[in-house]
């Protein structure tokens, strides 16, 4: 038991890059983000405590990458999750809820989760997860139909999709390289009105996999005055 | 013709009316941009009437008949009480555009309420789930997520078999 990373006082907790998502430096930094509730852990992770120049202490919960893809993404360099505090985000394959609790802490209390998923195995974790942090709503139910969960959404700024397709990646063709996968499925995005706007592989966390990221029903670019 | 929006939200039913459409249904542009701005998009659409839903039970039995395209006694008596009648044996002069075509099957086999569902509705439906809560003056802001927040739970729990009344103790 007991959380805390190794080196104890000595860590200290920075701002990353991308609002809402912190660095724990300590021997090693750590991805992270602030627990909205204070002494728990989800999933088994570690937890930081740290002092505040007032005196309070706030509590961090450490993000693995090698468990989630987003941490990936972000350690990857990805340019813009788009996942920020006030966030209305619909998470489609939620799991277990481990990556829904860190996306939970960084949208904080005015922001919204919600969370999508079919299995009733992770479904159970991820209802029981959803107990303590409210701004998460679980919906038991196949993200590829909106149409049986659509009472329970509004509507959202970022979608996360992480649902396991059939024809997945390496599922597909494992004689076809990643890459032409990948690019594959942006044009299959592309047709849906979604322009992409970047892509990170989330090596070496995660083999064959890349997260793309993209606009929806982007305004067109008006051509500058000659 | 008249078109009338049926839209299914955590907290209740809600009947929209669209007005104008016509003309700027032909551009779907047009139709996009004015579904983002409220001033624009409360001109075309209104409210027409709004069902809360009567308890926590109610609102599972809803979700649980609307998710497999199946109109219940409550949503029937909603629109009959909402709607225009319909004389026997006569064309309707309206239509109500649905989120799902199944449901709108349903609605019309049994009231002989047309119903449509295209890309056109489901683009106004859009502009409702963006402004529902403006649109409902029992609504304060936060509602709605509560509704479902509590809707979603009980949808849940009932897929993975938790009692749907209580928190369950997780048995390890």
């Amino acid at each position: 038991g007991g959380g805390g990373m190794k080196g104890g006082s000595k860590v200290t907790v920075v701002p990353h890059r991308h609002d809402g998502v912190f660095l724990a430096k300590g021997k090693e930094d750590a991805l992270c983000t602030k627990n909205m509730v204070t002494g728990e852990s989800v999933y088994g992770e570690k937890r930081v405590s740290v002092q505040n120049e007032d005196g309070s202490k706030s509590e961090y919960r450490v993000w693995n990458p090698f468990r989630s893809k987003l941490a990936a993404a972000i350690i990857g360099g990805v340019d813009n999750v788009w996942i920020a505090p006030g966030a209305r985000v619909l998470y489609l394959g939620a799991a277990s809820g481990t990556t829904v609790s860190h996306v939970s802490d960084v949208v904080g209390p005015t922001g919204v989760v919600y969370a999508v998923e079919f299995s009733h195995r992770s479904g159970r974790d991820l209802v029981n997860m959803a107990k303590k942090r409210t701004n998460v709503i679980p919906i038991i139910e196949d993200a590829r139909h909106p149409a049986r969960y659509r009472m329970l959404v509004g509507m959202v700024d970022v979608i996360f999709s992480d649902v396991a397709q059939p024809d997945q990646a390496n599922c597909i063709d494992s004689t076809v390289p990643a890459e032409a996968v990948f690019a594959s499925e942006v044009k299959k995005l592309q047709a849906e009105q979604f322009k992409p706007a970047e892509q990170v592989t989330l090596e070496p966390f995660e083999r064959d996999h890349a997260c793309v990221v993209g606009g929806y029903r982007m305004p067109k670019k008006s051509k500058p005055a000659a | 013709m008249a078109l009338y929006l049926l839209f299914e939200s955590a907290s209740g039913y809600a009947l929209f009316h669209a007005y104008g459409m016509d003309e700027i249904a032909q551009d779907t542009q047009a139709v996009r941009d004015s579904i983002v701005d409220l001033n624009r998009f409360g001109q075309v659409v209104k409210l027409t009437a709004f069902s809360p839903f009567s308890s926590t039970i109610d609102a599972l039995n809803q979700i649980n008949a609307i998710s497999e395209g199946i109109m219940t006694d409550e949503l029937r008596n909603f629109l009959e009480l909402n709607l225009p009648k319909v004389k026997e044996g006569k064309k309707a002069k309206f239509s109500v555009g649905v989120f799902e075509p199944k449901v709108g099957s349903h609605i019309s086999e049994v009231t002989k309420i047309p119903c449509q569902s295209n890309e056109f509705v489901l683009e106004l439906l859009r502009g409702v789930r963006l402004h529902f809560d403006k649109f409902i003056k029992e609504l304060k802001p936060t509602d709605l997520e509560k509704a479902q927040l509590g809707l979603a739970h009980s949808y849940s729990r009932a897929k993975v078999k938790f009692n749907v009344n209580r928190v369950d103790n997780m048995v390890i």
